[in-house]
């Protein structure tokens, strides 16, 4: 092992030294009739960096084997029946900050596979985020979300309308710099069925992801550090409350509850909804006038505030190696190769957002010197949204609390039920999860 | 020393049923053993705990089990009968049909075609409150207002089973189609010549021939109608709120999103509950519509 780390650190020193030269010039090692089999998230976004693949393979000797390429929740799915099977001999695999606690025991600790200044190199929150139980569970690709404003400019450029906000409300109309700000001016555009002031995400983990994220900002959280639930605190009281104050007001299309991501990013690009809290690989998709009526019309602004601090729910991909694989350098070479400084560069051009420091600042520099305002505005914004970015709570029981929380949301927002009532009966039954999962 | 031979009859039956073991068997006593054990997916280490009959004591005093027990019987009940009248009035219809039949009954069989995830997504696409089919023609006709299809409580249920029947009344109609095709012509004109009207007809002689093919059909339909599965999921996911939430989303969410396998195999077998007494039901009314035609053996 301690050899395995002295080449890695080898290759590392050799990798910093090569960085701006091309992956080809960088020292992977030799990996000479190893062949790696891999499991990868697919889809059109995540295929570009699957492409520079075969300069790994040149550069090693190795092969890689995509034996699995499907969305994320599938290739869960897959991962979870291996793991019942005891199939998991295969090398690489995609993980998710969110998925990550759920797999005990899959995956390798990367601390033992990378050097330290290589680790070093990425954002420490995402590293953070990647890190469960002291172990660094997968390194960070450049795939990372953290949910910005967008909004329709027109709204805030008519003078009569300004003049009737503050009327109505007592204060200037402006982007809003707070969520009490932005339920005000998603009331006040809202004209239902044909215009909305905003939309949230209505179900699965998408809603208790948006709810967490409120409570944090309102000063609260999901679970104490026993894992004790607390989010029917008032904090969470308040949060819940603004959904169903939108809801009841008619801000939000009626079918909200029913909608996830793409849902959303249609209901934005079909211009009927004034302020969208999403994700940045929407940016281009929103501003892009073959797909979007609000191209030309998208402003891009930092995530409000809650009375304490921004919303920043964050989650980022990344390249797991697992524990039953037989060649676990080659495995760690690949998964630095695909996370590397030039791949990150690579793929961050088509869009997403990097976890390695050096690459944000790259693009916010070329961004600025470039001649798209539009991508200069979103940059910047997405840079200052990353400020606040957390990450879910690191345990496997993650998403199935997410599962019993979602329908006590919903509960609240429809009016089955009140606020507290559905805090109270979601926290009583995660309560009984954690219980049973022996936290306490 | 003679050799012990197995008998002639099992040997011959040994293929089938090492094939039904493997394939039902097995399956059916592992699921069976896992519902008494806390196994996860993600922790096989948890399928060799015995917790006896935690999983079943945990259902069973679940409301929100029962709740979604008691939909599944209501979506059941409501679809099938739904679909049996449907289907029994466009059967009738069709039998009266003198040109073009083969190819009519081949455009009724197009829905079943579909996949059902497909015809998930495009009915959640046609009751979208926002950018959905049905919405859009009501307010072009003056109603402005946004029906939410799919988060009313009542609406939704309403969605589902339409895009249920939509996909599936067809079955009950080409069963029937073929007991209409099957009915002996005799008794229908002895009745006419006896001056009985239309209805009386319908109503003594082509329903009780009938009845028998209902009932296989309802019963091949309260089994087969789980495919609805898909289209709930994607079309409310059992949502919001758990309006439309029914066995089998609960099910599935259970075992694999929560991975807790040995739970959702509990509940698994508790439904099956479910489906036994349908079938229970709808055989007893077979044999006695069998009897009631002198077929009864």
């Amino acid at each position: 092992m301690q050899k395995a780390k002295a080449i890695m650190g080898l290759m590392a020193c050799s990798a910093l030294v090569a960085a701006p030269e091309s992956a080809l010039a960088a020292d992977w090692g030799d990996h000479s009739g190893v062949t790696i089999e891999a499991k990868l998230i697919g889809g059109q976004q995540y295929e570009g960096l699957y492409g520079r693949i075969a300069e790994w393979e040149a550069a090693t000797g190795a092969t890689v084997k995509i034996i699995s390429k499907k969305s994320h929740f599938e290739i869960d799915k897959e991962i979870k029946s291996d793991m019942a099977a005891g199939t998991t001999n295969w090398c690489v695999g995609s993980n998710h900050s969110s998925f990550a606690p759920q797999y005990e025991g899959l995956y390798a600790d990367l601390n033992d596979l990378v050097p330290a200044d290589v680790v070093a190199e990425f954002v420490q929150g995402n590293i953070g985020a990647s890190t469960v139980g002291g172990e660094l569970l997968m390194l960070p690709r450049a795939q990372f979300d953290v949910s910005v404003l967008y909004y329709l400019k027109s709204n805030y450029e008519d003078a009569d309308k300004a003049a009737a906000f503050k009327t109505e409300y007592g204060y200037d109309l402006a982007v809003p710099e707070t969520w009490a700000q932005m339920k005000d001016q998603s009331i006040f555009f809202a004209d239902p069925p044909n215009f909305y002031g905003t939309q949230y995400a209505g179900k699965d983990e998408a809603i208790v992801g948006r709810f967490y994220e409120m409570v944090v900002a309102e000063g609260g959280n999901y679970l104490d550090e026993n894992k004790k639930p607390i989010f029917n605190s008032d904090a969470g009281q308040r949060a819940l409350q603004w959904f169903v104050d939108l809801y009841d007001a008619k801000a939000v299309p009626a079918g909200t509850t029913s909608y996830v991501w793409d849902d959303l990013g249609q209901g934005f690009a079909s211009g009927t909804v004034a302020l969208n809290l999403d994700w940045p690989g929407w940016a281009g998709f929103f501003n892009d006038p073959e797909s979007s009526k609000a191209a030309g019309n998208v402003g891009v602004a930092v995530q409000p505030m809650g009375s304490v601090t921004r919303t920043g729910w964050s989650g980022h991909h990344g390249f797991s190696v697992t524990n039953d694989c037989a060649n676990k350098e080659a495995a760690a070479s690949l998964v630095m190769f695909l996370t590397s400084e030039e791949s990150q560069l690579a793929e961050s051009a088509g869009g997403s957002l990097p976890t390695r420091s050096a690459v944000w600042e790259a693009n916010v520099a070329a961004a600025k010197a470039g001649d798209d305002p539009f991508r200069a505005e979103a940059l910047e914004a997405f840079a200052e949204g990353a400020k606040y970015a957390f990450a879910v709570p690191p345990i496997p029981e993650w998403g199935e609390s997410t599962n019993i929380v979602f329908p006590e949301l919903q509960a609240a927002i429809v009016g089955d039920k009140s606020v507290k009532e559905a805090l109270d009966d979601a926290a009583e039954a995660v309560d009984e999860l954690m219980r049973e999962s022996g936290y306490y | 020393m003679t050799r012990r031979r197995l008998p002639e009859w099992f040997v011959l039956l040994l293929p089938a049923i090492i094939v039904i073991a493997a394939v039902v068997l097995i399956p059916l006593l592992f699921s069976l053993y896992s519902s008494f054990t806390p196994y996860k997916l993600t922790r096989p280490s948890t399928l060799w705990k015995w917790v006896g009959t935690y999983n079943y004591e945990k259902i069973l005093s679940d409301a929100k089990f029962w709740a979604a027990f008691g939909r599944t019987v209501l979506f059941l009940t409501i679809v099938l009968n739904l679909e049996l009248l449907l289907g029994l009035g466009i059967a009738l219809m069709m039998n009266k049909v003198t040109w073009g039949q083969r190819t009519l009954r081949t455009i009724l069989m197009f829905p079943m075609m579909f996949s059902p995830i497909l015809v998930g997504f495009q009915f959640k696409f046609i009751f979208n409150d926002n950018i959905g089919l049905v919405n859009n023609v009501l307010q072009s006709m003056g109603f402005d207002a946004a029906l939410p299809w799919l988060v009313d409580g009542k609406l939704a249920m309403f969605s589902i089973m339409f895009a249920e029947i939509w996909m599936s009344t067809s079955v009950f109609a080409i069963l029937i189609l073929a007991g209409l095709f099957a009915m002996p012509r005799d008794p229908l004109e002895a009745a006419k010549v006896d001056g009985c009207t239309p209805w009386q007809s319908f109503r003594h002689i082509t329903l009780p021939f009938l009845m028998p093919f209902i009932y296989i059909a309802m019963t091949i339909r309260s089994l087969d109608v789980a495919r609805a599965y898909d289209i709930v999921q994607i079309m409310t996911g059992g949502g919001p709120a758990r309006r439309t939430e029914l066995l089998w989303t609960l099910m599935s969410r259970t075992g694999y999103v929560d991975a807790r396998m040995g739970l959702a195999n509990a509940m698994g077998y508790v439904s099956i509950i479910l489906s036994i007494l349908f079938t229970i039901y709808f055989f007893r009314k077979l044999s006695a519509a069998r009897a009631e035609l002198g077929m009864a053996g």
